[in-house]
C-alpha cells in the first residue's frame, strides 16, 4: 500500500516538472498543448477508492495551476475527469480482469487502452478550453484548440506506455 | 438516521466532488481576473433584469400615490402657468409669444423618460440604476430629474442602464442651484441621515431671501437647465468660516419612492464644455 503511495507521488512529482518545464511551452502549431498530466487521471488501477482518486487528480490541477498561474483551471477540469474515470473503466475491462487489474496497454490490449485514453483525453480538453476562453463565441477555435491537444497528448501517452510495456 | 449515514457513506465521492469543484470555481472566478469579469458583468446582468422585475411589480402598488401626487403637482403649475400668462398678457397685449418660448425652451433639450430600477437612500454614498442607458442616448454627466424637482447625475453609463449619483450622496453630489427670483446661488450638499433634508451653502451674506423661498437649479453648471426645483428653504445658518449662508432645505423630491424619472440632455453641453476649457487653456498659456 505505502509502496503504491510513494510510486503515485513520484508519478505526480514527475508529471508536473514534466508539465511545468516542458510541455507547457509547447505551442504546436499554435493550438495543440500537450497536456500530459492527464496521465497520472487515466492510470488508477481498477476499484481504486473512488474519494482518493478524486483528491489526487485535485492535487494534481491545483499544483499544475499554480505554476501556470491559472488557478482553479486544471484542478476543476481533472477533477472532473478523476470523477468519470472509474466508471468509464468499468465498460472497457476486460471479462476475466482480476479486481485491481492497471491500467496499460497490456493488461487492457492497445485498442481499448487507446480508446479509453481518448475518450478521456477528449472530456479533459473540451472542459480545460471551455473554462479558459468561458465564452462559445469562438467555438470554432475552442473545437480546435481542444481537438488538436487531445490528438497530440494521446500520441504522447500512447507512445510512453509502450516504452513502458517492453 | 441510519438510512442517512448509509446515504451519505454510498455516495461520499460524490459530495467530496461537487466540493472539489466549488474550490475549483471559487479559485477560477476569484483569481483569474478573465474569467472574474465574465461572472461578473453575466451576474450583474441578472440582478439588473431581477431589479427590474422587481420594481416593475412594486411600482405598480405605488401607482396610487405617484397619481396623487402628479395631479397635485399638475393642478398646481397649471395654475402656475394660467397666472403667468394673464399677466403676462396684460403687461403687453401679445396672447402667442408664451407658446413659441415654451416651444424654444424645450427644442434646446431632449427628454428620454426612464424608470428607476434600484436604489436606496439610508447609506451616506447612495447610489440609483435606471433602466436606460448608451442605447437610448444616455451619456455620462447629463442630469436626471422627476416630475417634482432634481435627481441627480448620470455617474456610468452601459449599454441599457445607467448608474446616477443622486442628490443623496454626501461623497459626490454638488448640484449648483439658485434662490428662484433672486438670482444668489450656491451648491446643494447632502450630508447624510434624513433623505428630505439637504444643504446650500456659499449663498453670498449680503443676499435677500425670505425663508419658504423656493431653490431652483442655475443652469450655470450645463448639467440642468435653470429652473428645475430643487426644495424649499426652511433654516438659515452661518457658515463655518462665517463667510457665507448655509440654508437648509426641504427637497421637493421624495427620493423614498421614485419611479420615473427623466434625463435631460442637453445639445448644447458638449458645445458649452469646449468653450470653457478653451477658455481655460487660453489663461494657462497667458500665465506662463
Amino acid at each position: 500500500m505505502s509502496i503504491d503511495l510513494l510510486k503515485r507521488l513520484g508519478f505526480f512529482v514527475v508529471l508536473c516538472v514534466v508539465q511545468i518545464l516542458v510541455l507547457n511551452h509547447i505551442h504546436l502549431f499554435d493550438v495543440a498543448i500537450p497536456l500530459l498530466y492527464i496521465y497520472f487521471a487515466i492510470t488508477f488501477h481498477r476499484n481504486y477508492p473512488k474519494w482518493a482518486i478524486l483528491l489526487w487528480c485535485f492535487a494534481l490541477g491545483l499544483a499544475i495551476d499554480v505554476f501556470s498561474n491559472t488557478p482553479g483551471l486544471a484542478a476543476g477540469s481533472l477533477t472532473l475527469i478523476g470523477t468519470i474515470q472509474p466508471y468509464l473503466l468499468e465498460v472497457f475491462v476486460p471479462r476475466d480482469s482480476i479486481e485491481e487489474m492497471n491500467v496499460s496497454i497490456k493488461s487492457m490490449g492497445l485498442w481499448k487502452f487507446m480508446v479509453f485514453s481518448a475518450i478521456l483525453i477528449a472530456i479533459f480538453c473540451l472542459v480545460f478550453y471551455a473554462l479558459e476562453a468561458f465564452t462559445f463565441y469562438n467555438w470554432i477555435n475552442w473545437l480546435l484548440y481542444a481537438g488538436s491537444s487531445t490528438v497530440l497528448t494521446l500520441i504522447l501517452i500512447i507512445a510512453i506506455e509502450s516504452v513502458r510495456t517492453r | 438516521m441510519h438510512n442517512l449515514l448509509d446515504f451519505l457513506q454510498k455516495y461520499h465521492h460524490w459530495f467530496l466532488f461537487v466540493a472539489l469543484e466549488i474550490i475549483s470555481g471559487v479559485m477560477l472566478f476569484r483569481y483569474n481576473s478573465y474569467q472574474g469579469s465574465v461572472w461578473l458583468s453575466s451576474a450583474n446582468r441578472v440582478a439588473g433584469q431581477y431589479y427590474e422585475m422587481e420594481s416593475g411589480i412594486t411600482s405598480f402598488f405605488s401607482l396610487t400615490r405617484a397619481n396623487e401626487e402628479l395631479t397635485l403637482r399638475n393642478f398646481y403649475l397649471e395654475r402656475q402657468v394660467d397666472q403667468l400668462r394673464r399677466l403676462y398678457t396684460d403687461l403687453t397685449k401679445d396672447t402667442t409669444v408664451e407658446e413659441r418660448n415654451q416651444l424654444q425652451f424645450l427644442s434646446q433639450y431632449r427628454l428620454i423618460p426612464a424608470k428607476v430600477v434600484s436604489n436606496s437612500i439610508n447609506k451616506p454614498d447612495n447610489l440609483m440604476t435606471i433602466n436606460k442607458g448608451k442605447a437610448d442616448g444616455v451619456e455620462i454627466d447629463m442630469g436626471v430629474a422627476c416630475g417634482n424637482g432634481i435627481v441627480g447625475i448620470v455617474y456610468l453609463v452601459s449599454d441599457h442602464y445607467s448608474v446616477v449619483i443622486p442628490a443623496l450622496n454626501a461623497n459626490s453630489s454638488r448640484i449648483s442651484c439658485a434662490i428662484r427670483n433672486r438670482g444668489y446661488f450656491g451648491y446643494l450638499h447632502w450630508t447624510g441621515g434624513d433623505p428630505t433634508i439637504a444643504y446650500v451653502e456659499d449663498i453670498p451674506r449680503h443676499a435677500h431671501f425670505k425663508k419658504g423661498d423656493w431653490v431652483v437649479t442655475s443652469g450655470y453648471s450645463s448639467i440642468f437647465p435653470s429652473g428645475v426645483l430643487v426644495g424649499k428653504i426652511e433654516k438659515v445658518f452661518n457658515s463655518n468660516d462665517g463667510l457665507s449662508y448655509k440654508l437648509q432645505v426641504r427637497l421637493s423630491t421624495d427620493f423614498s419612492c421614485l419611479r420615473d424619472v427623466v434625463v435631460v440632455s442637453d445639445k448644447s453641453i458638449s458645445e458649452r464644455v469646449k468653450l470653457l476649457e478653451a477658455a481655460r487653456d487660453s489663461i494657462r498659456l497667458k500665465g506662463n
